[in-house]
């Protein structure tokens, strides 16, 4: 104990008595290793969390009611709206009905009837444009053109994966339509029923799912596919922030309807490769976190062997007049102790406080998703631990090495 | 009585091929309350010798005995101790920990024998009072000059109470009126009874010493004694003060 004392004592006259910007470069060296330690990882798992929110926030939802297993649509939709309509959580809610259907485009360009009409298969979603535009923001995903005016009618948006200049980004495995604009004419057939549209805006989104999709208002849709009921294909809900989709589920399948349709939350909806991929991102986060402890740890042994190496004389001097190697030792550990706390909660503060933040309102621009940084305080401490030992190793090594030289020989300068 | 015993202490450095015999079989024996001077000309051994005299190294062959205690069979934590509380250093360059105040020089090693932080603080203000260093407690090495760095490293070799103080040419690095001062100061210390072995190639200095060992080459070719031998007295360090300052102000 008394050694833990003196150590911590001569540790910190030596913080307190070190030139300024040698602690400030060692501060910042452990700093930008906590910092590399969180923004590695933190962005690889952000790149999957930002598609699983774009997933959530553009496709379908906190919930989602999908029919049963074995039927096409789900039964009894209005009983589903009148339940939904009576939650304080949910924020909004919109029911899509979908059908296969065929559009053409450019037919009326096309002189010569023998040659190969350009007409892809799609699935079509009608929706009910106001309660769309309240759920998923879809408005704001038209790249080109505008959004669907639920007081118009005969207007259709189109995923940009069926248009031909953006097909090849999705490895153009599909047919897609060439030269479509917003403006221009396109012929949707159901069976043997057509009908013109036109083409009010093009869809993009990160989420495929969407960027694939073709819309039309509901009301049209229902005409086209001759639906009289009110079964939608499809309900996604978006709950008020703060409120646990779980806790809704549950609620929702206590009740009769759960007898009528699927009821998921969004975790449970999320594809099992997500869930792999975002662990193989979280086990290369910690991998490469791994190897930046390592280049640390060794900075840091330089740094503070360097250190000790100049203060050799002093260290011989202190066991002169009797200090003992362990009293030593605890004073180079309180130093590297005093770095690795420093730059750790600076790091901690800084990825809380302004990187965080700062990548919440500008995420990184990745082909399938907006990647900010993704990681939990407690993540954080686990990194400013891990760093905390390895520190503490680099800072009790050199001095162990050193205090261990001959006393005279350290006073000396000898060899 | 006798304090310190050498039997055919040798001392050899580097390889067989290369092998420099620096301390030829010294036998030597230094007397509680003694102020040894061992002089020699550069290359003669004398700060070798004192380095196997306390226990800062180990000689190549031979026998040191001090306080009846056989230093070389200490293992490193008794060594430790043994010069935590049997032994006082006083090096030619001072040796102060440049992090740390006069002061925290002084307490450190008094904490490390387990004082508590009070007791030590006062013990070392009192040990810097008895160097003439009133006022100057709080002041870091580098705001000394080098008589006053030497007057802490004087007290902190003291502020203990230990039964030796070695000095290793404490006035090397010092103009003659610094080095007097120490000296003096020495001079005063022992004639509170303490024991000093103190290395030096300077004459001038020794006129305070009860003997005066030669060493050529490695060898101790004589000893003579000086007329200035004193009687001592009981450690007192309030008189250590009051002959200090009658000693600077002649």
């Amino acid at each position: 104990m008394r050694d833990l004392r003196i150590g911590l004592f001569l540790g910190l006259r030596q913080i307190q008595r070190a030139n300024l910007w040698t602690t400030l470069l060692i501060i910042v060296v452990i700093l930008f290793t906590f910092l590399n330690l969180v923004a590695l990882s933190g962005i690889l798992i952000g790149i999957v969390d930002g598609a699983m929110k774009g997933v959530r926030s553009e496709a379908i939802g906190d919930l989602t009611i999908n029919p049963l297993d074995g039927e096409t649509r789900i039964k009894e939709t209005e009983r589903f709206i009148e339940e939904l309509k009576t939650y304080p959580e949910v924020y909004s809610f919109t029911q899509r009905y979908t059908g296969l259907a065929t559009i053409e485009a450019n037919y009326k360009e096309r002189r010569n009837l023998s040659a190969e009409p350009d007409v892809i298969a799609v699935a079509i979603t009608g929706i009910d444009v106001l309660a769309e535009e309240a759920t998923t923001n879809l408005s704001k995903l038209v790249k080109e053109g505008s959004y669907l005016d639920p007081n118009e009618s005969g207007y259709i948006l189109i995923g940009k994966y069926n248009i031909d200049r953006y097909a090849a980004e999705f490895g153009d495995v599909f047919d897609s339509l060439k030269n479509v604009y917003p403006g221009d004419s396109v012929m949707v057939t159901v069976g043997d029923q057509s009908r013109e549209f036109i083409v009010k805006g093009i869809v993009e989104s990160k989420v495929d799912l969407v960027s694939v999709s073709v819309f039309i208002p509901e009301l049209e849709f229902k005409r086209m596919f001759d639906r009289a009921d009110y079964n939608a294909n499809q309900i996604a809900v978006k709950l008020k922030a703060g409120y646990d989709e779980k806790v809704v589920r549950d609620q929702l399948q206590k009740s009769d309807l759960v007898k009528l349709a699927e009821i998921h939350s969004f975790t449970e909806d999320v594809p099992k490769f997500i869930i792999d991929v975002r662990k193989t991102f979280d086990i290369l986060g910690v991998f490469t976190g791994a190897i930046g402890l390592i280049v640390a740890s060794i900075t840091i042994f330089i740094v503070i062997f360097i250190n000790a190496l100049s203060r050799r004389r002093q260290i011989g001097i202190l066991k002169a007049v009797g200090i003992t190697r362990r009293t030593i030792e605890y004073a180079y550990i309180t130093q590297a102790a005093f770095y690795a706390i420093i730059g750790s909660i600076l790091g901690i503060l800084i990825t809380y406080y302004v990187l965080i933040p700062y990548f919440n309102q500008n995420p990184i621009d990745f082909p399938f998703s907006n990647a900010s940084l993704s990681i939990s305080l407690e993540g954080m401490y686990i990194r400013a631990g891990a760093l905390l030992v390895v520190t503490l190793i680099a800072g009790f090594v050199p001095a162990w090495m050193i205090t261990r030289q001959n006393t005279l020989n350290s006073i000396l300068g000898r060899k | 009585m006798q304090i310190i015993s050498g039997k055919n202490i040798t001392k050899s450095f580097g390889s067989d091929r290369l092998l420099t015999q620096v301390l030829k079989g010294i036998d030597i024996e230094i007397f509680s309350g003694e102020f040894v001077a061992i002089m020699g000309k550069s290359g003669a051994g004398k700060s070798t010798l004192l380095y196997q005299l306390s226990a800062l190294d180990k000689p190549t062959s031979g026998e040191i005995y001090i306080d009846n205690q056989n230093i070389l069979d200490f293992n490193e934590t008794e060594l430790v101790n043994f010069r935590l509380y049997t032994l006082g250093y006083i090096f030619q360059d001072y040796a102060l920990i440049p992090d740390l105040t006069a002061e925290e020089n002084v307490v450190v090693p008094l904490l490390m024998r387990g004082e508590d932080w009070y007791t030590a603080k006062q013990t070392a203000l009192k040990a810097l009072d008895d160097v003439d260093l009133p006022g100057k407690y709080h002041h870091l090495p580098s705001e000394l000059s080098g008589g006053e760095q030497q007057r802490v490293a004087v007290a902190r070799a003291i502020a203990g109470k230990p039964k030796i103080v070695f000095a290793d040419e404490p006035t090397a690095n010092l103009d003659s009126t610094s080095g007097r001062a120490i000296i003096d100061l020495l001079a005063t210390l022992h004639k509170t009874g303490q024991t000093i072995v103190m290395v030096t190639h300077e004459a001038e200095y020794t006129n305070h010493c009860d003997r005066i060992i030669n060493l050529k080459d490695g060898r101790i070719i004589g000893e003579s004694t000086t007329q200035n031998t004193t009687e001592t007295t009981p450690l007192n360090p309030s008189s250590v003060t009051d002959e200090f300052n009658s000693n600077l102000s002649q």
